[in-house]
């Protein structure tokens, strides 16, 4: 105790400084867990686990319908809009060499592949059906599809923390992720898009699990 | 006092609504042009502020360490991708740019660096080119998009800007020191021959 007596204050002010120091990045990283605003969206995305709102999908076939129609099977998302020429290829591409590594008996069966469109005005079932051609969509296992109603979407949107912001040219800024949704419908987790064998690994792991359960 | 204006008046410009989402809307001048102007400001207070509170200058930052310390810590905060990203999301991190970018970097900054020892300046340069050349690494070969409100393209090129400044301060620095030994040694020369 008698040494805190003898600190100078210049001591005092860098002991100060240090904890400043150590609180700024704590509660700027939350405890060092997420060095960027994608990461922090996704931890809390866990956290929450939010469950699908009621939306009235129309998929590439016309055909609508809620999310309850298929959510008795664990559905892989992806948010994307035909227009993108930059990273949505990429993600659906990815998406494509997801689905193809998944064993045929589970497809349809036990997971259904959506990708959902936030440009509901473009996206209409016969670009969505061209668009989800090329990356070998068969429509059933897998369906693109959009949210016509734009309340509905913006609500979907939210609940799953997409941002996507129109930046003219009908070309929008946003983030990209894959998602997994459990057969309630709850969102069960959020998946590096590049990281192709991970998400297959943690889709396997999930399809594994209710078999044996 | 006429500094202290000009810092007033700078400060004052780059709180300007039309400012900000200008200076925010490309992440290398949000960077590289917004936040040091506002530690430009902060050091154009730094005279008054040091002629106000002389006291508080000398007993807390008697040396300039406990100052480059504050500096580094919030300069290091500000370089990860996410608080750009929260400074647009969020007014309260915003805030706390106004305010930490001033104070906590330009009036510790202009307050320290004078008090520093030639040694201690250096290994101050180059922890700041350390990091970031770091931060340029990461921006330049990421391969994925680290902040949400930006494009890959503005992340590349604020890397290779985080790299080039690096470089830059390193080798001022180095050159410098260099220089200074050099005439230190032929100051001592002369005085000896003579």
């Amino acid at each position: 105790m008698a040494a805190l007596l003898h600190l100078r204050d210049k001591q005092i002010s860098l002991i100060i400084l240090v904890c400043f120091g150590f609180f700024l990045f704590f509660y700027g990283t939350d405890g060092f867990t997420a060095f960027t605003a994608e990461k922090a969206r996704t931890n809390k995305l866990l956290e929450e686990k939010p469950r699908l709102p009621e939306v009235t999908l129309e998929d590439s076939m016309g055909r609508k319908y809620g999310f309850e129609a298929i959510s008795d099977k664990y559905i892989f998302m992806t948010f994307f809009y035909t227009g993108c020429t930059t990273v949505c290829p990429q993600l659906e591409r990815n998406v494509a060499k997801v689905y193809e590594q998944i064993p045929e008996n589970h497809l349809g069966e036990d997971i259904v592949f959506l990708s959902v469109s936030f440009d509901p005005k473009k996206d209409v079932p016969e670009v969505l059906k061209r668009y989800g051609s090329h990356f070998g969509s068969d429509e059933e296992t897998w369906r693109l599809a959009r949210v016509p109603k734009e309340g509905e979407l913006k609500q979907l949107l939210d609940e799953f923390g997409v941002i996507a912001i129109p930046i003219g040219d009908g070309d929008f800024q946003h983030n990209v992720a894959f998602y997994l949704v459990d057969r309630k419908g709850f969102l069960i987790d959020v998946m590096d898009y590049n990281d192709i064998g991970g998400a297959v690994e943690r889709v396997m792991e999930v399809l594994d699990r209710t078999k044996e359960g | 006092m006429k500094r202290f204006i000009y810092g007033l008046l700078l400060f004052a410009f780059l709180a300007m609504p039309p400012i900000v989402s200008f200076l925010e809307s490309h992440m290398l001048l949000h960077m590289h042009v917004q936040m040091p102007l506002l530690a430009f400001a902060g050091m154009l207070w730094t005279p008054f502020l040091q002629a106000k509170f002389p006291r508080f200058f000398s007993r807390w930052n008697e040396d300039g360490v406990p100052g480059i310390v504050l500096v580094s810590l919030v300069v290091t905060y500000w370089i990860l991708p996410r608080a750009m990203d929260e400074a647009i999301q969020f007014s309260s991190v915003e805030v706390f740019k106004f305010i930490s970018w001033p104070f906590f970097v330009g009036v510790a900054m202009k307050d320290s660096w004078k008090k520093l020892k030639g040694r201690q300046r250096l290994f101050s340069t180059l922890y700041f080119s350390f990091i970031y050349g770091v931060m340029g690494f990461v921006y330049i070969f990421a391969g994925e998009q680290l902040c949400n409100n930006y494009l890959i393209v503005e992340q590349r090129l604020l890397g290779w800007s985080f790299l080039a400044i690096s470089l830059g301060a390193a080798f001022y620095r180095l050159r410098n020191e260099a220089l200074k030994k050099r005439d230190a040694a032929a100051g001592r020369k002369t005085k000896f021959g003579s």
